[in-house]
């Protein structure tokens, strides 16, 4: 071969480099494609498990939010013959697309669902994704319990790789909301796995899935934010099921800067581990579970306050002694979306470092009851609200990781009383319990699932490595009751 | 940081405009030029059904097909939900890259007018939208798109980071058919903020068959935004104002400085009335457009020179072009790499003395003498060569064997909006495209229709038509 001119040459190699260098989206979709159900590690199904109850807890508490009915009102405009199920309906279902909107936007919509590090809310986008593609299956293809959480680690473990790509997402967002752009991904990359692609159309399901990519923080504090789970879901099954149909898209969109490095600053992606003894993230780092539907900045908070709350009134109640209370001073980092001084919706509310202070000074406690309008208007906690003020030490970084909160009471007679939270109880360095994930699942289940049915799904979650056929898990959800399909649980016997 | 008189916001004033435009704030010119784009983006719609992207879009939409009330382009008998409609339609209108284009650059009506057409079958009988209303709602859509890329330097040039469409079109949508839907300026407003965050693809799926689903997604997305507003959702409403430590719409550039739009007396200046569009005369990327004109002259040049035009007297062909990454490709393999490629529309330019629908099938863009006149081709970025609509030129120089040297130059290239598409071009392109999927009766019914569409008493015709 010869070449008239050195710019030929330099083309020529090039291309070579090209062809013969792995990129990283190829990458990506070998290991979507390659990963089986040997690579799952025991932490990795224990954890994941935990995910999926509370994940699901969550989802069925937030049917019944305003922004729930509303999305679902909307939904019903798509109904068709493949259906998938509404958690927490019996009455409709919806076709899968829409199952996974209508559900995602149901796990978000209290801000209560996961939250991981570096930042995104994981599970929300994936799990309403693949259970309502395991409906969409033909009746004699079963779909089992293992597939299900194989499919739903891959969406996880993918979104955890991505965040790792750019150094902006270790701190708390501020241009874009990560589950928008990493849970897309995700999302897609589940589903894909759950649909069995090959690995060209595990790429080109990743590549679709960016240009569904990226919702700006904006929207956080908004009755719109639980769209942002809802779609990412949608998304991400969209993408996968366009990618199944032969939809190509750009096969090196890990690696451009004008793929998914569109969304950071600084973007430098690398390739997965090899898939010999797989080191999944999720084994290295545990999710946060929430005790409280709303931003995870405020759990700190929650929990400062509270002790400090013991510190002053031990037995009695606080509001004897309100107005000797001069100022309350939160110290926190600064994370502009959850400063809110005064806010008047329930969503502004879950995002205000402020209004958490307060309402756990005031109540000992935070709970679902916290955000109710007469709750967030009432008086003394309005007395409260004007009496603090944040404050950001530059030493408390806005990283889920490293943030503290330090609460300090400073009373007319000029004591002062602080007390801080470094790590609060749920945060992945201090795991909640089992009992207690599996008391917040009872209590989020059974605002609308008959006890037969929570008695069912926490069996078959539990199990699920075990489990058959997963329909059953969405049975449940439907609020079909346990009594009903004894013998469809299906456990294997083999191996217990 | 969150209390701002409503009027004041640049949020609100969008909404205000959407909301109180009235049909009579249409100038004339207005209302000519919407009407062609009209007219061209059914065109282009119609012959992009036969795509094989539209194929899979279609196959896809298909299975949510229940509460079909809505037309797609070039299928008479099936109909989908309204916004699948849009989604598919919209694939339809870019899956050639043959649709118009806009100064600050993106694809305006792709984004609009699938949503306007699908929305118009789904309102009741007794309250279709008539064709001034359609045609009002269809500007609302422009001129919210032209507004928002006003906002940032950035957009005035070809893009690297977000796909336009995807960004402002989506806006455009939300705000068109919110418009048509005859949203309260509180639904208009948050429309917008819903829009938002269904807004932005990254560029690089430009040059591949996922492009298309840009305009798709932008039109349907839109629509569901508006749809959600309409059913009460809320977002954030100063999505388009400046929020200091939390991105609203600014998150999709580096340098955003909003300003809010003039509410409309008796006179609102559309900017379609400064700026008018680019129609494409062959499906590719609007920046092959110049290299292509340029590459026609120089291939006149060579046959009063040659008798013929011989690629073995060639020795080298230079095309000289702006710097932009997406477009520059001296050896693409897919249709979609093709149309996004100076090398090859100049070489397929030079060798067939035109571009066209078919210049772009596996066997054109694999024929031996276009790839060996690849070759040839070297690119080069003189620095006046600004990646910018407005400012772009192409100069193609062929470099003989003999020594000699031909080159052309094009500034302006025919169908650019210094140099308009005439009356009778515009219809040739769209009876050409139309043609393909549709019978004659049918394609001369739709030119009437959209002639006329200020007398159409109900615009849903329109969408029945295709």
């Amino acid at each position: 071969m010869t070449f008239e001119s050195p710019f030929r040459l330099k083309q020529f190699f090039e291309s070579v480099i090209l062809l013969w260098r792995k990129t990283i989206t190829g990458n990506f979709a070998n290991v979507i494609h390659g990963l089986n159900k040997n690579h799952l590690t025991d932490v990795v199904i224990q954890r994941s498990k935990r995910m999926i109850l509370d994940t699901l807890g969550v989802g069925l508490l937030g049917t019944s939010t305003e922004v729930c009915q509303k999305v679902k009102q909307y939904s019903k405009i798509y109904s068709s013959d493949i259906s998938s199920t509404i958690w927490g309906h019996l009455d409709f279902r919806l076709p899968p697309l829409y199952a996974a909107f209508v559900n995602g936007v149901a796990v978000h919509s209290m801000d209560f669902d996961d939250t991981w590090h570096p930042a995104t809310h994981p599970s929300g986008a994936v799990l309403p994704a693949v259970m309502a593609l395991s409906e969409a299956f033909p009746q004699k293809k079963k779909i089992s319990g293992l597939d299900l959480l194989l499919a739903f680690n891959v969406g996880i473990e993918v979104q955890g790789r991505l965040l790792r790509f750019s150094s902006e997402a270790r701190n708390i967002p501020k241009r874009f909301h990560p589950p928008t752009v990493v849970g897309t991904m995700g999302s897609a990359a589940a589903c894909a796995k759950l649909l069995a692609l090959n690995q060209m159309k595990c790429k080109n399901a990743l590549a679709i899935a960016a240009s569904y990519a990226g919702s700006p923080l904006a929207n956080a504090a908004t009755q719109t934010k639980p769209l942002h789970i809802g779609n990412a879901a949608k998304h991400g099954l969209e993408a996968a099921c366009l990618a199944s149909q032969g939809l190509q898209g750009n096969n090196q969109i890990l690696d451009m800067e004008s793929g998914i490095g569109a969304f950071y600053t600084d973007y430098n992606p690398q390739t997965l581990p090899t898939l010999q003894s797989y080191p999944w993230l999720l084994d290295q780092q545990d999710v946060a579970i929430k005790r409280f539907p709303a931003h995870l900045g405020t759990h700190w908070v929650a929990d400062a306050a509270s002790s400090v709350r013991r510190k002053l009134v031990e037995n009695s109640d606080i509001l004897l002694i309100l107005d000797k209370i001069e100022k309350v001073i939160v110290k926190v980092p600064e994370v502009k979306y959850v400063n809110r001084p005064n806010p008047n919706s329930e969503h502004e509310a879950r995002h205000s470092f402020q209004f958490v202070a307060c309402s756990a000074l005031l109540d000992g406690s935070m709970s679902i009851q916290s955000f109710t309008s007469e709750n967030i208007h009432r008086p003394a906690l309005q007395k409260l609200l004007c009496k603090t003020q944040l404050e950001h030490p530059s030493d408390n970084k806005p990283s889920f990781e490293s943030l503290y909160c330090e609460v300090t009471i400073v009373l007319r007679d000029g004591n002062a009383i602080s007390d801080r939270c470094n790590t609060f109880y749920g945060h992945w360095r201090k795991p909640l319990t089992k009992q207690d994930v599996e008391k917040k699942f009872q209590s989020n289940a059974s605002e609308v699932l008959p006890a037969e049915a929570i008695e069912g799904i926490l069996e078959t979650v539990y199990n699920l490595e075990k489990v058959e056929d997963c329909s059953v898990l969405n049975m449940f959800l439907s609020g079909q009751s346990a009594r009903v399909l004894p013998e469809k649980l299906h456990l294997k016997h083999s191996n217990s | 940081i969150w209390k701002c008189a409503p009027e004041e916001t640049v949020t609100s004033s969008f909404a205000s405009f959407i909301h109180a435009v009235r049909p009579e704030h249409l100038s004339k010119i207005v209302r000519h030029r919407s009407k062609r784009m009209i007219l061209d983006s059914i065109g282009v719609g119609l012959v992009g059904s036969t795509t094989h992207v539209f194929d899979i879009a279609l196959k896809y939409c298909l299975l949510y097909s229940s509460v079909a009330v809505s037309n797609v382009y070039g299928k008479p008998g099936v109909k989908l939900s309204p916004t699948l409609a849009a989604f598919t339609n919209g694939v339809a209108t870019h899956s050639m890259d043959f649709d118009d284009t806009w100064h600050p650059a993106t694809h305006p009506s792709g984004a609009v007018l699938p949503a306007l057409l699908a929305a118009s079958q789904m309102l009741p009988p007794n309250s279709k939208p008539n064709g001034l209303d359609f045609l009002l709602a269809f500007n609302v859509g422009l001129e919210v798109q032209g507004r928002l890329m006003h906002f940032s330097t950035e957009a005035y040039n070809i893009p690297k980071r977000f796909h336009p469409p995807s960004v402002v079109g989506t806006m455009g949508s939300a705000a068109a058919t919110a418009k048509l839907l005859s949203l309260s300026m509180t639904q208009c407003t948050h429309a917008l903020g819903i829009a938002a965050s269904l807004a932005g693809a990254p560029m690089a799926n430009a040059a591949t068959q996922a492009k298309p689903l840009h305009i798709g997604n932008a039109t349907r997305l839109g629509f569901e935004a508006a749809l959600l507003a309409a059913r009460g959702m809320e977002a954030n409403p100063f999505i388009l104002d400046d929020i200091s430590g939390c991105s609203g719409f600014s998150a999709f550039y580096s340098i955003y400085q909003p300003r809010p739009l003039p509410t409309p007396s008796e006179r609102h200046e559309f900017l379609l009335e400064k700026q008018d569009i680019a129609f494409k005369r062959f499906p590719a990327h609007l920046g092959m457009h110049w290299v292509v004109d340029a590459a026609l002259s120089v291939r006149n040049l060579f046959i009063n020179y040659a008798g013929s035009f011989s690629p073995s007297l060639i020795r080298t062909i230079v095309l000289k072009i702006p710097v932009s990454k997406y477009i520059n490709r001296p050896f693409p393999n897919s249709e979609h790499e093709a149309r996004h490629s100076f090398q090859f529309n100049a070489c397929t330019a030079l060798l067939d003395g035109e571009v066209g629908l078919s210049s772009f099938t596996e066997s054109s863009i694999h024929r031996q003498e276009l790839r060996e006149l690849l070759h040839k081709v070297v690119v080069e970025h003189p620095e006046d060569n600004v990646a910018n609509f407005d400012k772009m030129y192409g100069e193609v120089a062929v470099l003989l064997k003999s020594g000699d040297i031909l080159t052309g130059k094009c500034d302006t290239f025919y169908g650019h909006w210094r140099k308009p598409l005439s009356r009778e071009s515009l219809l040739k392109k769209f009876r050409s495209n139309a043609s393909h999927v549709l019978p004659e009766e049918k394609v001369e019914t739709i030119i009437t229709m959209v002639d006329n569409l200020e007398n159409l008493s109900d615009s849903s015709h329109l969408a029945c038509s295709l």
